[in-house]
């Protein structure tokens, strides 16, 4: 198996590489009713938070009481380490890391879905049939009321770029966004940025002017805000921060209105699923009317379905923010961010601008 | 109706023979061609993708060094979202990046020269198509030779190739429906000619011997000339019969109106020794009418083509010594000196003993009636032959065939029947003989001869 050992060992390469926090994997169990009509069991693997996750499995086994559902939450490097050493564990495969899961259904781990994706579902959506995306989350900027005291509210890039270039004394240290270094996410988001706009790299050396906090997760850049120690988060996941940010106050969401990045879960059906009538079934929910209602009605995630309007709904973010709104394009291009020497080269590049300091950005250079 | 006994069938069977046998062969290639030209259209996909790969490679940190661009792997993928594979490989065949270990095609050569390889392999049970591209950088310090690995599954190629596939398809069972609706109805026209003279043949009187009156093509028309010269043969058949019969009537009448007037006469007279006289000459008047009859039945007989005489194995020289033995008594009373003539050896032919027998009779008592004192009979061999040589007046040259007909009398004086000669000429025709007449020793007489066919043994 060449190819598991491959991907295997650029996990395992990353994994050496970085700091990385293996928790331990949360486990939900919910059993089935007894009077149902008893089906097989489905055994979830996903990297979705429980808060997220629990009201659409809820409402999943409201609809099938006679499913027995264990549902695993892993980090994304985990779940797909576990996938590759395990591959006929799982029922359902969930991640956000969109680049990983794409990797394994090229590899051909995922098992074609064919009507069991609506017909109307966005061909962008999906891959192949194999491999759904079926969330639509933006990447956000959240910002503390104490902010106003410095510098207008940032609505897009530019605005923020000019901020941290204006205000580096009074912005130093209380700025926090992704370690692309430690973060897959974070990575993911460099790479994507990267590509769309070569200013990227000024707000990267921005960033690092301003002796930014480079962190591992949505939520210690949420509790610094919150704490008040930070003033400005860059490129927080949105559907964690939402619900935060509802509940503060003090906290602004900011979708930048110049390009907003979006990620998007991606769901499949592995190849060696033991229980395909149950995979099958929660697919079927997953992407149904009634499943994405419950996504945008009980979670933050963002329903995809293109039938689907009104609050918590791609349609509706897609109104607000028009062409803004960048998902990444569900294809083989993904791949290349999983290349050992282009995460190496990029993140070489990474590390250059954020150390650079800002009087020398107009200097020349030269990239490799 | 079998294929092979039917002209429908066999036909139709070599004519769609080669067609379908076209058929397979357009289809054969138009499959070949479907899979090369896709191979073609999305080798190209390979080839641009490599290339954009290849042009990211460098030296760097004493090592290559690769900015993997997307876009080179969303294109490998094309609209088929295929799966995508890529490798890249140094000099000394080490794996330096990419996610797949795509294997090296072994058999190709080196050269210096940028190139570019493709299979078709089969890799992790997933058929792919593998592109391989010989590279070397174009730095100053480094010529690094390198390979760019790049595969990806062929659904695009087989969607295409059945798309193409389709399209030839259409045209090619068009052809071959239109080829043999025309094929079909060719046919079909070609053999109409046949029914209608069947139907012209079946509609005829069958009294009537007229010529078939009927346009056709020119193969069937010498069919019907053929059967318009079997129709003019029977006519003539048939008017010899019906002249045959008249004769045969008017000979039968004559015997029977002199018994007629003999016995009236003799009834006026009322002498015992008239009717006595009279009675003698009725009798040998009955007795000739009797033997015309049978003279004419066996010339019926022999006649009749679908009677068959059974031919055995006999020897001629047995066949003369029986007709002497036979004949030898009367011809003595009347002084007629009839003698054989026969070879040591036997001479086998293959003919029916009743009918050679009638033949000879008929000959001797011809040659008697006509006068001769000296009747021969014998055998010859190489060629078999039976001859029969008499003394008598002969017949003359321009003759000869004339006596042969029946009824023909060389001389009119009321002995004869004229029938003798046409028998045995029915009889030498039925045994694929020969009859030949010519004139005795020392052109006096007659020679009959009935050449026989040399037997095979």
């Amino acid at each position: 198996m060449n190819r598991h050992l491959l991907v295997r060992g650029l996990f395992l390469a990353l994994i050496y590489l970085l700091p990385f926090h293996a928790h331990a994997a949360q486990t939900l169990h919910l059993t089935a009713r007894d009077d149902a009509i008893p089906h097989p069991p489905l055994v979830i693997h996903a990297a979705l938070d429980l808060p997220q996750a629990r009201p659409l499995l809820d409402a999943f086994q409201r609809r099938h009481p006679g499913v027995d559902i264990t549902y695993r939450n892993l980090t994304t490097l985990a779940l797909n380490e576990r996938f590759l050493l395990h591959p006929g564990e799982a029922d359902v495969m969930i991640s956000s890391a969109m680049p990983w899961q794409f990797a394994l259904a090229n590899a051909g781990h995922a098992r074609p879905l064919r009507a069991h994706i609506p017909d109307d579902w966005p061909t962008w959506a999906h891959w192949r049939r194999e491999l759904v995306a079926f969330t639509f989350e933006p990447i956000v900027m959240v910002v503390h009321r104490e902010l106003a005291q410095i510098g207008a509210t940032p609505r897009n890039h530019a605005d923020l770029l000019e901020l941290l270039a204006t205000h580096p004394e009074e912005l130093a240290g209380r700025v926090a966004t992704y370690d692309p270094a430690s973060s897959g996410a974070g990575y993911a988001y460099a790479m994507e940025e990267s590509r769309l706009s070569p200013r990227y790299w000024d707000l990267v050396a921005a960033l690092g002017n301003v002796d930014a906090q480079l962190v591992e997760t949505t939520s210690q850049m949420l509790d610094g805000l919150q704490d008040g120690r930070l003033l400005i988060g860059y490129n927080l996941l949105g559907s964690y921060a939402t619900p935060v940010v509802e509940d503060d106050p003090d906290l602004t969401l900011i979708i930048p209105d110049d390009y907003a990045l979006v990620t998007q879960r991606l769901a499949f059906v592995p190849r060696q699923a033991p229980n395909l009538a149950s995979a099958s079934l929660f697919m079927d929910f997953l992407l149904s009317p009634e499943g994405q209602r419950t996504l945008a009605d009980a979670t933050t995630l963002g329903a995809l379905h293109p039938a689907m309007s009104g609050p918590g709904t791609a349609t509706q973010l897609r109104e607000r923010f028009g062409d803004a709104l960048r998902p990444p394009d569900l294809g083989p291009g993904l791949l290349a961010g999983l290349d050992r020497l282009k995460r190496q080269a990029l993140l070489a590049r990474w590390q250059r601008e954020f150390r650079r300091t800002l009087g020398n950005a107009e200097e020349p250079k030269k990239d490799e | 109706m079998t294929l092979t006994h039917s002209l429908y069938g066999r036909l139709l069977a070599w004519l769609a023979l080669p067609l379908l046998t076209l058929g397979a062969l357009l289809l054969l290639q138009a499959w070949l061609e479907a899979r090369a030209t896709a191979d073609r259209a999305y080798d190209r996909l390979l080839d641009a993708s490599s290339l954009a790969i290849a042009e990211q490679v460098q030296w760097q940190d004493g090592r290559l060094w690769l900015d993997l661009p997307p876009a080179a792997l969303e294109m490998l993928a094309g609209d088929a979202q295929e799966r995508v594979f890529y490798s890249l490989v140094d000099q000394q065949g080490r794996h330096i990046t990419g996610n797949a270990l795509l294997p090296a095609i072994a058999d190709t050569h080196d050269t210096d020269d940028a190139l570019l390889f493709y299979r078709d392999i089969t890799w992790q049970e997933l058929r792919l198509r593998l592109g391989i591209r010989r590279s070397h950088l174009e730095g100053w310090r480094s010529k690094e030779r390198f390979e760019v690995r790049v595969a990806h599954t062929r659904e695009g190629r087989d969607a295409l190739r059945l798309e193409l596939l389709r399209g030839n398809l259409a045209g090619i069972l068009g052809m071959g429906a239109l080829a043999i609706a025309t094929l079909l109805m060719a046919v079909r026209g070609a053999l109409k000619p046949l029914t209608r003279l069947r139907q012209a043949i079946r509609t005829r009187d069958p009294r009537t011997l007229a010529p078939l009156e009927l346009e056709l093509p020119r193969e069937l028309a010498e069919l019907r000339e053929a059967l318009n010269d079997l129709l003019a043969r029977m006519r003539r058949v048939r008017a010899n019969q019906e002249r045959f019969i008249g004769d045969a009537s008017h000979q039968l009448r004559t015997p029977l109106a002199g018994i007629s007037a003999r016995a009236e006469l003799a009834l006026r007279q009322t002498q015992p020794e008239q009717w006595h006289t009279a009675l003698t000459a009725i009798h040998a008047a009955g007795e000739r009418s009797a033997r015309l009859a049978m003279q004419l039945l066996s010339l019926t007989r022999l006649d009749n083509p679908e009677q068959r005489p059974e031919l055995t194995p006999l020897d001629l020289n047995d066949c003369v010594r029986q007709a002497v033995r036979a004949h030898w008594v009367t011809c003595h009373q009347a002084g007629v000196d009839l003698g054989a003539d026969c070879p040591a050896s036997p001479v086998l032919v293959a003919a029916s003993d009743w009918q050679l027998q009638e033949a000879l009779t008929n000959l001797i008592d011809n040659s008697r009636r006509y006068g001769a004192r000296r009747i021969t009979l014998g055998v010859l061999s190489h060629p078999p032959r039976l001859f029969i040589e008499d003394d008598g007046p002969g017949i003359s040259a321009e003759q000869r065939l004339p006596v042969l007909r029946p009824f023909y009398r060389g001389r009119d004086d009321g002995e004869g029947s004229g029938l003798g000669l046409a028998i045995v000429d029915g009889i030498a025709r039925k045994h694929g003989a020969r009859l030949s007449l010519s004139e005795g020793e020392a052109d006096r007489g007659l020679r009959v001869e009935l050449i026989f066919p040399e037997t095979a043994s």
